[in-house]
């Protein structure tokens, strides 16, 4: 069993705040490497929140360049905390930190990301989201505050304290999920057996939000969250998606909108993107695509070229993943015991 | 034939030979066969209890294979140390937290309260198939909070041995898509052998072999399938199918032993109990082991 105590890291500033735990900026005592210390709070309602026993088993498997790394669970009697690898600052902060050329020079929004940094970013992001899904995992709360950005421009998803394995069938999930904002019109429609593509609806939302530097739906109810869909993508029907009427939200007195062009509302992306991001939000779930046939799209030809090629050179980029991912030797740290 | 891939994602960490060699409960003086039985008693007590709280067959397997991950291995937990009722109760009200079929520590409680009285012959209270709500409980509210308490520092103490691994990935629904895969399963026949198949899998929860810790869930459902279909006369294919599963012949073979041998061990255990109660608690174990050392020195 781990015996380190927790003061082997030295608690620095407060990095966020989130509903279920604090985190901050540590460092090692004996590597002086920086990590980041999720603090959970334990009440005494449940033992010990589900929310921790859902983030450090699944994390505990998915290991991916794109998903952050945990490095260390330190569980003593009255305190739980998780030691993450330290990202630089999500990508909510990133955005709103930063300042392209372009809007420098009065073409792009305040907020809005370049084309360059988009299409990384989105490369990566759908990277994560496929590894989560071929491993089974949904992570049902995707949004800019849980993708966290690190020095060398790396994307990793974070914050899987509401991701769920899931098995076959999915089926009877809480409906409670995902922020509101990017959220997948057919769980907003009370729908109970969704799957993976409400991971990709959310990605589609941020792809969006970093070409404009604003949210796409900023809903504040349910109700509002579904119109402000409509109002861009159309009101449906029972001829544009089959059965909506038997989800349990369903509205007969629901405002009909016309369907309109995504171009209108997103000068700023080009062509192949903007039929990508098409793909990825489409009303009727079944429709969206995967996030493995997202990362196939024209549109990552470049980055999956790039990668194909570094896979094979020696030194490339691949080694230099593998070198980053041993320093502190804090991987060690964790339990010799698989279980 | 299709071949799955993604598998190693769906697999196990599986008990290392060190842990399946001793286990804490062994250096604290149980003895091997006196172990094997408390834990085969708790996993009866868990199934029971999955079943009259009404919680899918996944949630109770899931329980069973992380009550059995906390006790195997040197650094495992003693059943000197912790109830094995306590344990039970914190295996399964720690699968189904964050799962959506969470149960609430009082709910967990009471039921394991009941069974525990029902004892040795929950299996039929179990059957009896009573609504949750309409059973007589006798826990007080005082002893409720005590034992709240004690389910919180069980749950806890389990994480910790188990470094939070209660992810189990089990063999049913792999069980399903190789049975569609030998196409099987849309027959009449298919179904037949779908349900020995899937009652087999249930079946090596019990095994003391610790199945599901030992072989991994392709294996698992490999075996199930084999021996449901011999036992059905549903036709498989003449080539060795089970290589497509990443299954090989010498595992195959000892998991179908294993399997069948299930029921001799459950009727064996059942005959040397009798009506006497399977020590389930440190203070009826060390009670046990007492007899037996008196016993053994003649009174
Ligand atoms: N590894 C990290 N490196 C740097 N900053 C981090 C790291 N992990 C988290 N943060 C910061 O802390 C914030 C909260 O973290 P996280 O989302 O994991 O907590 P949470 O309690 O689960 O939040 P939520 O309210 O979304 O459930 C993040 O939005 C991010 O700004
Ligand atoms: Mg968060």
């Amino acid at each position: 069993m781990d015996k380190r105590h927790p003061s082997s890291f030295q608690q620095l500033e407060k990095l966020g705040e989130g509903t279920y735990a604090t985190v901050f900026k540590g460092r090692n005592g004996q590597t002086g490497q920086f990590v980041a210390l999720k603090e959970i709070h334990l009440d005494s309602e449940e033992g010990t929140p589900s929310t921790a026993i859902r983030e450090i088993s699944l994390m505990k498997e998915l290991k991916h360049e794109n998903i952050v790394s945990l490095y260390d669970v330190i569980h003593t009697e009255n305190k739980l905390m998780l030691v993450f690898e330290y990202m630089d600052k999500d990508l909510k902060k990133y955005m709103d930190s930063y300042t392209s050329p372009a809007t420098v020079a009065g073409t792009s929004p305040r907020g809005a990301l370049d084309a360059v940094t988009i299409k990384s970013f989105m490369w990566q992001l759908m990277r994560g989201i496929a590894f989560c899904h071929d491993n089974r995992v949904l992570h049902r709360d995707l949004k800019p505050q849980n993708l966290l950005i690190n020095t060398q421009g790396q994307l990793k998803l974070a914050d899987f304290g509401l991701a769920r394995a899931f098995g076959i069938p999915v089926n009877t999930f809480s409906n409670e999920v995902v922020t509101l904002w990017y959220r997948a019109p057919d769980v907003l429609l009370g729908s109970r057996t969704y799957n993976t593509s409400i991971d990709i609806w959310s990605a589609g939302c941020i792809m969006a939000e970093m070409f404009t530097g604003r949210p796409l739906f900023p809903g504040t109810t349910n109700e509002d969250q579904l119109l402000k869909i409509f109002r861009l993508m159309g009101t449906p029907s029972e001829r544009s998606w089959p059965l909506i009427s038997s989800f349990p939200e369903y509205k007969t007195n629901w405002p009909v909108c016309p369907t309109r062009e995504l171009r209108a509302f997103l000068p700023q992306i080009d062509h192949m993107g903007l039929q990508l991001l098409a793909q990825m939000l489409q009303m009727r779930p079944e429709m969206r695509c995967s996030a493995q046939t997202a990362l196939q799209h024209p549109w990552f030809a470049e980055h999956n070229a790039r990668h194909a090629q570094q896979q094979q050179g020696p030194g490339g980029y691949a080694a230099a993943q593998g070198m980053q991912q041993g320093t502190g030797g804090q991987q060690q740290g964790q339990q010799q015991r698989a279980f | 034939m299709a071949v799955i891939t993604e598998l190693s994602h769906l697999a196990n960490p599986l008990a290392s030979s060190t842990q399946l060699e001793t286990s804490n409960s062994q250096l604290d003086g149980v003895p091997r066969d006196l172990e094997t039985s408390i834990r085969y008693e708790t996993a009866r007590l868990l199934q029971a209890a999955g079943i009259l709280l009404r919680l899918p067959q996944e949630l109770v397997a899931q329980s069973i294979v992380i009550l059995y991950r906390f006790w195997v291995g040197p650094d495992g937990g003693s059943l000197v140390d912790h109830d094995s009722t306590d344990v039970a109760a914190a295996s399964l009200y720690l699968a189904a937290k964050p799962s959506a079929h969470a149960v609430s520590p009082s709910q967990t409680l009471q039921v394991f309260h009941y069974l525990n009285q029902t004892r040795p012959d929950y299996a039929g209270a179990a059957k009896q198939d009573v609504p949750p709500e309409d059973i007589d409980w006798h826990l007080s509210e005082g002893d409720l909070e005590t034992a709240r308490n004690r389910l919180y520092k069980v749950e806890s103490t389990m994480l910790r041995v188990l470094g939070f691994q209660t992810h189990v990935a089990l063999p049913y629904g792999l069980c399903i898509n190789y049975l569609q895969t030998l196409d099987v399963s849309s027959s009449t026949a298919g179904s037949a052998v779908a349900k020995r198949a899937f009652a087999h899998l249930n079946t090596a929860l019990f095994s003391p072999q610790l199945l599901y810790l030992t072989f991994q869930p392709s294996a698992l459902a490999t075996a199930a399938i084999y021996l449901a279909a011999r036992e059905t006369g549903a036709g498989l294919p003449e080539t060795e199918w089970w290589e497509v599963f990443d299954v090989d012949r010498e595992d195959l073979g000892f998991l179908v032993v294993a399997l069948t041998s299930v029921e001799g061990f459950a009727t064996e255990e059942k005959q040397r109990w009798g009506q006497r109660k399977v020590p389930l608690s440190v203070e009826e174990l060390q009670a046990e082991m007492e007899r037996r050392t008196m016993l053994e020195n003649g009174q």
